[in-house]
């Protein structure tokens, strides 16, 4: 296994992986060759090892790189017809779709098994807390969100930018009506569609 | 029901579709968004807005909506800026606005048809004084204000407006309004470490009632452009194809929000303002089950915050968008029940 390849496990698995990079490697393990084996072994042994360190039960499911590998694989095939100009702009929607959708699996997985409670924490108080507001102590009145593991992280931020697309529009068609500024929240649309 | 609007219903001729979707809102509104407003807040726990702001406060409402104006914007976003063309016309009562993108994606956004006096609950936010009906308070509760003198924007003096929140549920911001008219030149969306977030204003304004000869017409426009978008107005009678879904509710606001529409309980969306500030909650029920978690997007001043999880042993995604904090957004999603 290369170099970078691990180096951008690594990042991976303690959710710092850039976008381009988790798209190479899971064109990688799109490969069905000995290095694309490796790498799902890999990947399954970091996990293992950091599940081990943050104190988790190890999961039993089968590999979680098989199923984004899946994932990917049915993307490629859908992608193949398409024109390269259009291939390029939904290239990132269906890497995020892939792992959006291993999300969904894996959580029909996950609630057979017996770990599931284990992985359960507390957020630290005020961690979501980012621009525009003061940290919040305890976050008062909120539950606990689970601790995701990064995989997941980086597959729910993909949800969240999706779904930033998906309704934005609809988001603006009231903020135009409820908001001084007129038609202008149309303008933070990222594509405005019919 | 409003004497205004009883007004704007007289008015407008039935037989104009777009019109009778404006007023059925605008008339079904103020008595059906009682039900999906917050908890009673104590009325004397509102504070009561400065005279001298709420008179600029009516005055911007009046000329926003009232108001033959056009001019070209910027909207600035970190290292993203756009530059747009705005235009607004009313006619006989009714008002056209038109919002056509000069940078970036082809698209323009039209919205026809809409009586002056239908009056949006976000704008009645703007216009109260103090608190409204049912123990929501008004701007107020949300912000403190700051007159001062302005920049000159646009080759127009303006009067700068600050709104600092009072709470950590939303942004601040800083207005610069025409001295004449009270229409805003320019907006500042700043975050609590004082970071801007946003920031449009006009480049030009023009504010002379054009005469409709010289443009070209709306159908002209609507062809030109590479997508046109007609915005509509939501509204509660329309059946809503989506609306089949579980029942659902927000428990909790914060101060001086309140329901944009009267959405019907099973609707995918629901929408709330304060006047300032707004952001909408999706709900999509699930056929699988997810792993439960959160993940966050932000994009200027607007944050898209989506939460897996199970209600009543049902797997939801509830996403949040709107222009506040992360955190309030947070607080919102995780506020989310069953009924």
């Amino acid at each position: 296994m290369s170099a970078s390849n691990r180096e951008v496990l690594s990042a991976l698995l303690d959710d710092e992986a850039r976008e381009l990079e988790l798209r190479r490697l899971l064109r990688e393990l799109d490969r069905d060759d000995d290095q694309s084996r490796q790498l799902q072994g890999e990947w399954y042994r970091q996990h293992l090892i950091r599940a081990a360190l943050q104190g988790d039960q190890p999961r039993h499911a089968p590999d979680f790189s098989l199923r984004v590998a899946e994932a990917v694989a049915a993307e490629a095939m859908a992608e193949e017809p398409a024109a390269a100009g259009w291939r390029r702009a939904l290239g990132s929607m269906a890497v995020a779709a892939s792992v959006a959708a291993v999300v969904v699996l894996g959580g029909q997985q996950l609630s057979d098994g017996v770990d599931d409670a284990v992985r359960v924490a507390p957020l630290p108080s005020g961690v979501v807390n980012t621009l525009g507001a003061v940290p919040v102590q305890a976050s008062f009145g909120t539950r606990a969100v689970p601790t995701l593991e990064p995989a997941d992280r980086t597959a729910y931020r993909e949800l969240a930018r999706q779904r930033l697309r998906r309704y934005s529009q609809e988001h603006a068609e009231h903020a135009s009506l409820n908001t001084p500024q007129g038609l202008v929240p149309f303008a933070r649309v990222p594509v405005i569609e019919r | 029901m409003d004497e205004r609007i009883s007004q704007a219903v007289a008015r407008v001729p039935s037989a104009v579709r777009a019109s009778a979707f404006a007023l059925a809102l605008c008339s079904g509104f103020s008595a059906s968004f009682l039900a999906l407003a917050p908890v009673a807040t104590a009325q004397d726990r509102c504070p009561e807005l400065d005279p001298e702001v709420n008179r600029l406060l009516r005055t911007m409402t009046d000329s926003t909506a009232r108001g033959d104006y056009s001019g070209v914007l910027t909207l600035q976003r970190g290292n993203d800026m756009q530059v747009m063309q705005l235009s607004h016309r009313v006619v006989d009562g009714v008002a056209t606005e038109v919002l056509s993108r000069l940078t970036g994606q082809d698209a323009l956004v039209l919205r026809t048809e809409h009586p002056t006096d239908c009056t949006h609950p976000g704008h009645r936010l703007l216009k109260a004084a103090s608190a409204l009906e049912n123990g929501v308070c008004g701007l107020a509760a949300g912000y403190r204000f700051h007159l001062d003198s302005g920049e000159r924007i646009a080759g127009r003096d303006a009067l700068r407006l600050r709104a600092d929140p009072r709470d950590m549920y939303r942004f601040g911001y800083v207005f610069e309004l025409d001295r004449e008219t009270a229409l805003m030149l320019k907006s500042t969306t700043y975050g609590a470490d004082q970071r801007v977030l946003e920031q449009y204003q006009f480049a030009s304004l023009s504010m002379d009632s054009v005469s409709t000869d010289g443009l070209p017409s709306m159908n002209d426009s609507l062809e030109d452009a590479g997508v046109a978008y007609r915005a509509g107005h939501p509204h509660p009678s329309e059946p809503q194809p989506q609306s089949t879904g579980p029942a659902w509710i927000v428990t909790w606001l914060p101060d001086g929000f309140m329901a944009t529409d009267a959405s019907p309980p099973g609707a995918p969306r629901k929408s709330f303002t304060d006047g300032l500030a707004s952001f909408s909650v999706f709900l999509e029920p699930l056929k699988v089950a997810i792993k439960p978690g959160e993940g966050v997007e932000r994009q200027g001043s607007t944050v898209a915050y989506t939460r897996g999880v199970a209600l009543q042993q049902r797997p939801v995604l509830i996403t949040v968008v709107g222009e506040i904090p992360t955190n309030t957004a947070r607080m919102v999603a995780d506020a989310v029940r069953l009924r």
